[in-house]
């Protein structure tokens, strides 16, 4: 026999006893005895649906069944079963719907637009008019803001901000679907929104053409309930991370590379930040970016769409958010893994004493010098693609390396060239005569401009770098070799 | 309606006081008559959120449970749950309406620059979708 203990509420349901002893071998069964007795009481445990209401917690002894076997979990006599409600709360972090101003009903357009929505209980005309009233602000339309940005706005969120100053290009096309072919060459605000208002003409998007930093990130983020960060470099994780924190607004994070993603939020009702996860920066150049390493075209549709999903979630504020967890997920294996996040105390920016309490320089942070992009930056004795056109074709003696790896040797090359990949380089010198003139050229400078560095240190001395690699060369004198 | 003793009145808002800016929760014991409750002790018990304790309160499971321990043995019922709201009015957000249950009276004190406000009581519904204002006197 075990024992039920009746919280005072509940037993003018229960023959106005505080407990009642049932027998059963698993707490399921003591319950279900429980319920058969005490048939009024039902209602009170369990929905329409037969399940446990969200607010009930059972006990075994001391133990919360939902982490022993749940309802299977085996009783043995004198053991003592409490049913404990689960009990939290605190201000707002959100916009609560009477404060956002909700437009009274939906337009029968919408109605009929939305109806797979309105008739489940969990979205309804509530829920549909929550996301109405809801503001959802995208840093990025790229990969992940494509999936974001589309669903986002077929789902009725009522205002969409995006921030975004890029061009659309014909390497966006394998992943960024919110952009056509017709798009290149256009702003990708202005493709994106024109997509999505095609999708949805009931909503409004907000297009804010800048580059996110410290002088206008809170301005812009204080006007939305929620932050989507879609971005693909570290100053501006750190500094939508940090933003959203001192605003107190959800970030719903994610992130992709090559075969792998991950998402999670943060900065939710007490949860942990970007920064508890990673507090320091890993070194500039140690994570290659998408463009250096590729990523899977498919892949920010995944991640996007979870971040979607948590997004629409926070704002019906239903279901359990992916707060104080990380989603891992690896398209190769197909498989998901959750990490257990927590907040750290010390954290600089949400922990107990923060030291972080305005926004910093955050590419100083993230150890990149301000310096021009990479296809414009200068080295020391750096020549144009033109200039080595005009040795080949003089047959200067030179020898001209192509430092980049075999498979993108493959994708378009200088015939000239000879293939020694930068990590062979040191292994290789050999293959080279100190005192002949060299120049090396990778896709946009940056691997040549360290293999010039590298050959100089070994006591080359003629070495030079071609500006802007074949990237520059397809533009300058070849347009027959493929851009990638 | 729900009422508050002078003494247990005073331990809620010493309380609240106490952990602001921080939110503060505790229990309230006591005994029911029909709808009329009667609050006879302030139960203190500690904020558990792992968040931002300014805006956010949660009650640990075996503290209530303890807190409803202590009800049984001094033969007084565990009638309801007090938290604070620093620098913010009494009401019943809806993050504390999804994190409610039916079964108790939710007294909200509303804590301004670190002096007691005003107070409310709430009466939430079990699909945690509205909260009912209760008569509260203390």
């Amino acid at each position: 026999m075990a024992k039920v203990l009746i919280p005072t509420p509940l037993r003018q349901y229960a023959g106005k006893q505080d407990s009642v002893e049932l027998s059963g071998a698993t707490v399921g069964e003591v319950l279900t005895a429980l319920t058969a007795q005490y048939q009024d009481l039902r209602a009170q445990l369990y929905n329409d649906a037969g399940k446990l209401r969200s607010f009930v917690n059972v006990y075994l002894n001391d133990e919360d069944i939902r982490y022993l076997e749940k309802d299977a979990t085996p009783v043995k006599d004198g053991d003592i079963v409490s049913i404990v409600p689960s009990i939290a709360g605190g201000r707002p972090v959100m916009t609560e719907p009477a404060a956002a101003g909700l437009s009274p009903a939906l337009s029968k357009d919408e109605v009929l637009r939305y109806s797979r929505h309105l008739i489940m209980p969990e979205v309804g005309m509530e829920g549909q008019l929550k996301l109405k009233a809801a503001k959802v602000l995208l840093v990025g339309a790229g990969g992940l803001g494509a999936p974001l940005g589309l669903y986002l706005a077929a789902a009725g969120v009522g205002r969409i901000g995006i921030v975004d100053f890029d061009v659309v290009d014909f390497t966006n096309l394998q992943r960024q679907v919110i952009h056509g072919t017709s798009d290149v060459g256009r702003k990708k605000l202005d493709s994106a929104a024109d997509r999505m208002i095609e999708i949805n003409p009931h909503i409004a998007i907000d297009k804010h053409e800048v580059a996110l930093s410290s002088d206008n990130a809170l301005d812009i983020l204080k006007d939305y309930d929620i932050v989507v960060d879609g971005t693909d470099n570290f100053p501006t994780r750190y500094l939508v991370n940090d933003a959203c924190v001192l605003l107190g607004k959800p970030n719903v994070y994610g992130s992709i590379f090559r075969f792998e993603g991950q998402a999670t939020v943060f900065a939710y009702q007490g949860g942990p930040c970007y920064r508890c996860l990673y507090p320091e920066p890993p070194p500039p150049g140690l994570v290659p970016s998408c463009a250096e390493g590729g990523v899977l075209g498919i892949l920010p549709g995944t991640i996007g769409l979870i971040q979607a999903t948590e997004t629409v979630k926070l704002i019906l504020g239903i279901g359990q958010p992916l707060v104080g967890r990380l989603l891992l997920y690896d398209a190769l294996a197909m498989r998901f893994r959750e990490l257990k996040l927590r907040k750290n105390p010390e954290c600089p920016v949400c922990g107990e004493h923060p030291t972080v309490t305005k926004l910093i320089d955050y590419q100083q942070f993230c150890g990149i010098p301000n310096q021009p992009a990479a296809a414009e930056a200068t080295f020391e004795g750096d020549i144009d693609p033109v200039e080595v056109k005009a040795k080949i074709d003089r047959h200067d003696p030179f020898v001209l390396i192509d430092v980049r790896e075999p498979f993108e040797y493959k994708i378009g090359n200088i015939p000239y060239a000879r293939l020694i990949p930068l990590g062979e380089l040191p292994k290789r010198l050999s293959e080279l005569n100190p005192d002949a003139e060299i120049v090396a050229h990778c896709k946009s400078g940056m691997r040549s401009a360290k293999a010039v560095a590298l050959l100089k240190q070994a006591g080359f001395r003629k070495v030079r770098n071609m500006k802007g690699g074949i990237l520059a060369w397809s533009d300058k004198v070849d347009p027959s070799v493929p851009k990638y | 309606m729900i009422r508050i003793q002078p003494d247990a009145w005073r331990e809620m808002v010493a309380h609240a006081l106490a952990t602001y800016p921080h939110e503060c929760c505790g229990a309230m014991l006591g005994s029911v008559d029909d709808a009329r409750k009667t609050v006879r002790i302030a139960l203190p018990l500690e904020n558990a959120s792992e968040g931002e304790r300014e805006r956010h309160y949660e009650l640990r499971p075996a503290d209530l449970l303890r807190a409803d321990k202590e009800a049984r043995d001094r033969n007084l019922d565990l009638v309801g749950i007090y938290h604070s709201h620093p620098d913010c009015d009494a009401y019943f957000s809806v993050t504390d309406l999804k994190n409610s249950c039916p079964w108790y009276s939710f007294v909200v004190l509303s804590i301004r620059k670190g002096a007691f406000d005003h107070a409310n009581s709430w009466l939430p519904d079990a699909e945690q979708t509205k909260a009912e204002r209760e008569e509260l006197t203390y």
